[in-house]
């Protein structure tokens, strides 16, 4: 459905604009006025129509575009319903994470906000005291008391700067909301290349709004006193470890010259420690410094919050299967440990979601989740037959809202259970991440399902020793889902209620869950009362405290074997209805390898060229193939170092084996190879072989494979890449 | 691996990974082969490329196919394109004619520019300026009637700076995300646009919210020329793996022919050409000092003083003036060149390897 029409592939699309662009750059052809016409309309409803709009009329149109018009009209309204599914999907998953991600720091911007306003306070006291001085144009400030800066020092507990940007981001947006003038500077505008006045430029075009040519500071000043002086500035720089030390010095040198009057607070991210603005600053500078210090939350459980929102809570109808999950998870662990390539990774998920999958799935059951979590959807019934063709979506739209219901019901106890897990793995600090995956493993799965009835016995006299015949040999040592469950069994009582505490917010709505634990709850408070009690009552220490133990024990016990009980009721493995499952397709979109890819691309060529001629002798080279593939291979035989002469001759020799045939005839004399050899023409001039191996070489020298031999030694090339 | 050849000191610098892998992959020791490349019997400079032009295309079938079947992922790539991704090609072979006719077959409704990244030198605020002016036009071409800040433009793009040109990209013209400009970049680890500060830019302009990006890269190391804040906010690549085995014509152009560029037998040829200019005397006066040379591989070169010796012992010079305005004229064609030996004396040497120096006397005939 999505492919474009496979007509016959024209050379001439090719090879039409192919020699002559040797300059630079050019247009090569300008938006079709077409286009601004006809979207022109559908623009102004895009905005504000955040749900697909599968109106009976719009349907019927699509209907009739397939019905009678051509492919092209069918696949252009296809594409518009994938990418109307596509945004609407997206939009609430950004959203999502946006809220997720605000939440999360909006303490903290308090914090700075409040800390802020009073720098500011302390300037203006400092300034009154000093009026005579400050209306002066260039405030000259002799003691250095009244030269300090204030500067917030947020500790961003992460070295990958990436994550941080958003949020310093935000934090500018935040102070802005509240009345501050805020200029967000890049650690890359701290460069020694444009030095103090490439920051200064910077920094004046982003308070002042337009560019200036000049870097000078006193344009600011006269800028901030026509504000009416009652706001502070704020500059906020994202990554101080990544500025040139010597610009950052003199830059705030400069600002606390001027600091009576422009009462300047700055704002620092900070990755490693505390005292690393004392190695990259010279003491000079931070005798001005008045630092306060500020932290992020970690990492770790930024990442929780979102996967809790996006994965885990059904926010906008998007799944993931097992083997999407795993991958997601070993990107982030192995590969990238950012949260913004984890988020990257998921918007690449669902792009891939809409745009390939059959778009009857894909929409369908967008709306019925939509449907059945209760938002106002105006399509209904009929299905848009002409859309929809999938079988599963064939059957009557109210069967199968009440199989999608279902599922939502299941689903909606599966997430509840897994964030209870995840409240008690807390406190050995199992991720979310980590939890999410293990539970939708197949195996997992069919663990659960095969245990259900045979531990059901067991269970009854769950003792510590019990748990592990419940979790079979695969989850014994890695399974963080045991983990989880065996972790409560170690809390402290007051971690323990709190954890009840949660697990009763988690399961609010679902009724059945929510009694056990009310149910537990009451007990175990009326246990940790008795226990009290006796303590109080008891004369001696050491019963008192096995007593207390003793509840304590049981307490955790039951706890233990509640979350156990529901992990096996609800985290039985269902039917997603719409997942993304093409972890491959995820996988080769967000992690290129080019220095492995372009290897095995010149190493097998015909695995992806499928051609004739060479495909049939498997590793023996033949001159019909690739003129820089031989090369390539040939390459492997020698060390590190190619020498030039032999590498011809080999070269030569494969290519054109009519001059060594006599020599060859002992070695290979397959009629194959004999054949291979007739077809090719009986003399190929030396200045051609030559000249092909010259492009050979230059192709592996573009592709970096190749270092061109040194005037030291003419007659070597260097291998670069050693092995795949 | 065996210690044949450590006497460079290229070898220290690559020897640590280098012996790694090599004991890996080859296992044991291996003789190095000596044979020269002068041994090659080159044709003409003019020649070869005469003839590289001429090379026949292998597998035009295969390769046709090929590119036919990415034809029909140039839906999937114009979604990823308009759901704000940049794409990155990768793999095998010139990509150039593939993403030109992914941009005239599939971005017909945007505006496409076309950046030759192959090429030595690209001057980026051009493109930047372009990229304005098109936006601009489009913008207007759109909304007529439409007020907004669209009506004022103080000055040409021409006279803006880059700041302002990529801010003007980045802003929100249009009600509509839709509104983009196509940037084509072949070779994006192109010779033109591999040092930093240009990837910066590159990177700065991919993220403008009226760009988009459609680049190649041919080298392994190109990912190594971004940062994970280029490529995950500002590239945002989405990574395709499209082997064409195309040949890498245009983007080959500028590389020198390994065979007919520095090897031995050019430098012969260049020192036969101007030793042949000279007088007979000052061709004998380099004889002396090569056959030293060949006869003493292991010198620094010769002491000018044994020089003058023997070349006044075969009546080839009277005086030392006479010497050096040989000599001088050697220099000037860079056929010999001075070092001091482990005396502090000045000595000459003849930058040429000892095969080609022999080859070089035997050609002039002296």
């Amino acid at each position: 459905m999505a492919e474009a029409p496979d007509d016959e592939f024209s050379p001439e699309t090719f090879s039409g604009t192919f020699e002559s662009n040797i300059q630079p750059f050019f247009v090569l052809h300008k938006a079709l006025a077409r286009k601004v016409e006809k979207k022109a309309p559908a623009a102004s409803a895009g905005k504000a129509r955040r749900k697909i709009d599968l109106s009976p009329a719009k349907l019927r149109h699509c209907e009739g575009i397939e019905g009678g018009c051509g492919d092209g009209e069918n696949e252009r309204c296809m594409e518009r319903l994938r990418m109307e599914a596509f945004d609407s999907v997206w939009s609430k998953i950004e959203s999502t994470i946006q809220d997720v991600l605000k939440k999360f720091n909006v303490n903290l911007f308090d914090d700075i906000f409040q800390w802020v306003c009073e720098s500011f306070e302390a300037i203006n006291v400092c300034q009154t005291s000093r009026h005579v001085k400050a209306n002066r144009s260039y405030p000259i400030i002799t003691d250095a008391a009244s030269k300090k800066i204030s500067i917030g020092l947020v500790l961003t507990k992460n070295l990958d700067f990436v994550d941080d940007l958003l949020t310093f981001r935000d934090l500018g947006v935040h102070l802005k909301s509240h009345g501050c003038h805020v200029a967000n500077l890049s650690s890359l505008d701290f460069s020694a290349k444009a030095g103090i006045g490439g920051c200064l430029k910077i920094m004046l075009r982003q308070f002042l709004m337009i560019s200036s040519d000049a870097a000078d500071i006193s344009v600011l000043a006269a800028w901030y006193s026509e504000q009416g002086l009652s706001k502070p500035m704020v500059i906020i720089i994202d990554d101080m470890e990544r500025c040139c030390g010597s610009v950052l010095a003199d830059f705030i040198l400069t600002l606390s010259e001027w600091v009576l009057k422009l009462p300047i607070v700055l704002v620092v991210g900070v990755s490693t420690t505390i005292d690393s603005a004392r190695k990259l600053l010279p003491s000079n500078v931070l005798q001005y410094f008045s630092p306060s210090k500020f932290m992020l939350g970690s990492p770790a459980e930024k990442m929780d919050a979102i996967v809790e929102a996006v994965l885990v809570k059904q926010c906008s109808g998007f799944n993931i299967d097992y083997k999407v999950a795993a991958f997601m998870r070993s990107y982030f662990l192995r590969q990238d440990g950012t949260l913004t390539s984890f988020i990257r990774a998921l918007k690449i998920a669902c792009v891939q979601h809409f745009s390939r999958q059959l778009i009857s799935k894909g929409l369908s059951t967008l709306f019925l989740v939509e449907d059945t979590l209760g938002m106002p959807f105006d399509m209904r019934s009929p299905l848009p037959e002409a859309m929809l063709k999938n079988k599963v979506v064939e059957r009557t739209g109210e069967k199968f809202s009440h199989a999608l219901a279902e599922s939502t019901r299941r689903k909606n106890y599966w997430s509840s259970v897994l964030l209870c897990l995840h409240e008690a793995g807390k406190s050995d600090n199992i991720q979310l991440l980590d939890l999410f995956c293990e539970a939708l493993d197949p195996e997992f799965h069919k663990f659960v399902a095969s245990d259900k009835n045979t531990n059901l016995e067991r269970e009854l006299g769950a003792k510590m020793s019990s748990d592990y015949c419940v979790y079979p040999q695969s989850f014994k040592k890695n399974g963080f889902i045991r983990q989880a469950v065996n972790s409560v069994r170690d809390l402290h009582e007051t971690q323990l209620s709190q954890i009840l505490e949660n697990w009763e917010r988690h399961t609010a709505d679902l009724d059945e869950i929510n009694e056990k634990v009310k149910e537990l709850r009451s007990i175990i408070s009326d246990e940790g009362k008795g226990s009290l009690q006796e303590s109080i009552n008891a004369s001696r220490r050491i019963t008192s405290r096995s007593n207390l133990n003793m509840g304590k024990e049981t307490a955790n016990e039951k706890a233990a074997s509640l979350i156990k009980s529901l992990v096996r009721e609800y985290m039985r493995p269902f039917e997603e209805l719409h997942c993304f499952e093409n972890a491959d397709n995820l996988q080769s979109a967000l992690i290129g390898d080019p220095r492995r890819q372009i290897q095995v691309d010149l190493l097998d060529v015909q695995k992806i060229l499928k051609c004739n001629c060479c495909s049939k002798k498997g590793t023996i080279l033949l001159p019909t193939m690739h003129d820089t593939s031989i090369l390539y291979t040939l390459a492997q035989e020698h060390g590190d170092l190619i020498n030039l002469h032999d590498w011809y001759h080999s070269f030569k020799t494969i290519i054109n084996p009519v001059v060594n045939e006599k020599n060859k005839k002992k070695k290979s004399g397959t009629p194959k190879k004999r054949k291979a050899r007739d077809e090719e023409p009986a003399s190929i001039s030396e200045a051609t072989i030559q000249a092909r191996f010259c492009r050979a070489v230059t192709e592996l020298q573009i592709t970096g494979l190749l270092r061109m031999p040194s005037k030291r030694r003419p007659d070597y090339l260097q291998r670069v890449a050693f092995g795949l | 691996m065996s210690a044949d050849g450590m006497d460079d000191y290229e070898e220290e610098e690559f020897g640590f990974s280098r012996n790694y892998f090599l004991a890996k992959e080859l296992g044991g020791s291996r003789k190095k082969s000596a044979n020269k490349l002068s041994d090659i019997d080159v044709v003409d400079e003019q020649e070869l490329r005469a003839a590289a032009a001429e090379i026949e295309g292998k597998h035009e079938k295969e390769i046709k196919r090929l590119l036919a079947e990415y034809r029909s992922s140039y839906s999937y790539w114009l979604f990823e394109l308009r759901c704000g991704f940049g794409l990155l090609m990768y793999g095998f072979g010139s990509k150039k004619a593939l993403l030109e006719d992914f941009a005239s077959a599939a971005l017909l409704e945007y505006s496409v520019v076309v950046i030759n990244g192959y090429l030595q030198t690209v001057n980026l605020k051009q493109v930047v300026i372009t990229l304005a002016e098109l936006l601009w036009e489009q913008l207007k071409a759109k909304r007529k009637t439409a007020s907004g800040n669209l009506n004022k433009v103080q000055q040409p793009f021409s006279s803006r700076t880059m700041d302002d040109l990529l801010a003007f990209l980045n802003g929100t013209h249009a009600d509509e995300k839709d509104d983009f400009i196509c940037v084509l970049i072949h070779n994006i680890d192109g010779p033109g646009l591999r040092d930093s500060e240009t990837q910066q830019y590159l990177a700065r302009i991919a993220s403008c919210t009226h760009i988009r990006v459609v680049a190649s890269i041919d080298h392994i190391n190109a990912p190594l020329l971004w940062d994970k804040k280029m490529v995950h906010t500002q590239f945002n690549w989405c990574w395709y793996h499209v082997p064409t085995y195309s040949p890498y014509k245009v983007e080959g152009i500028f590389f020198p022919m390994v065979l007919a560029h520095g090897g031995a037998a050019q430098a012969t040829k260049t020192a036969a050409l101007v030793l042949q200019s000279l007088t007979p005397n000052a061709q004998s006066v380099f004889k002396v000092l090569a056959e030293h040379q060949l006869a003493h591989p292991d010198e620094e070169g010769m002491p000018v003083n044994d020089l003058y010796t023997v070349c006044r012992e075969r009546f080839l010079v009277s005086s030392q003036v006479t010497l050096n305005s040989h000599l001088t004229e050697f220099k000037d064609h860079e056929l010999i060149k001075t070092r001091r030996d482990s005396d502090g004396r000045d000595c000459l040497h003849v930058p040429l390897t000892a095969d080609a120096l022999e080859k070089l006397i035997n050609d002039i005939n002296l």
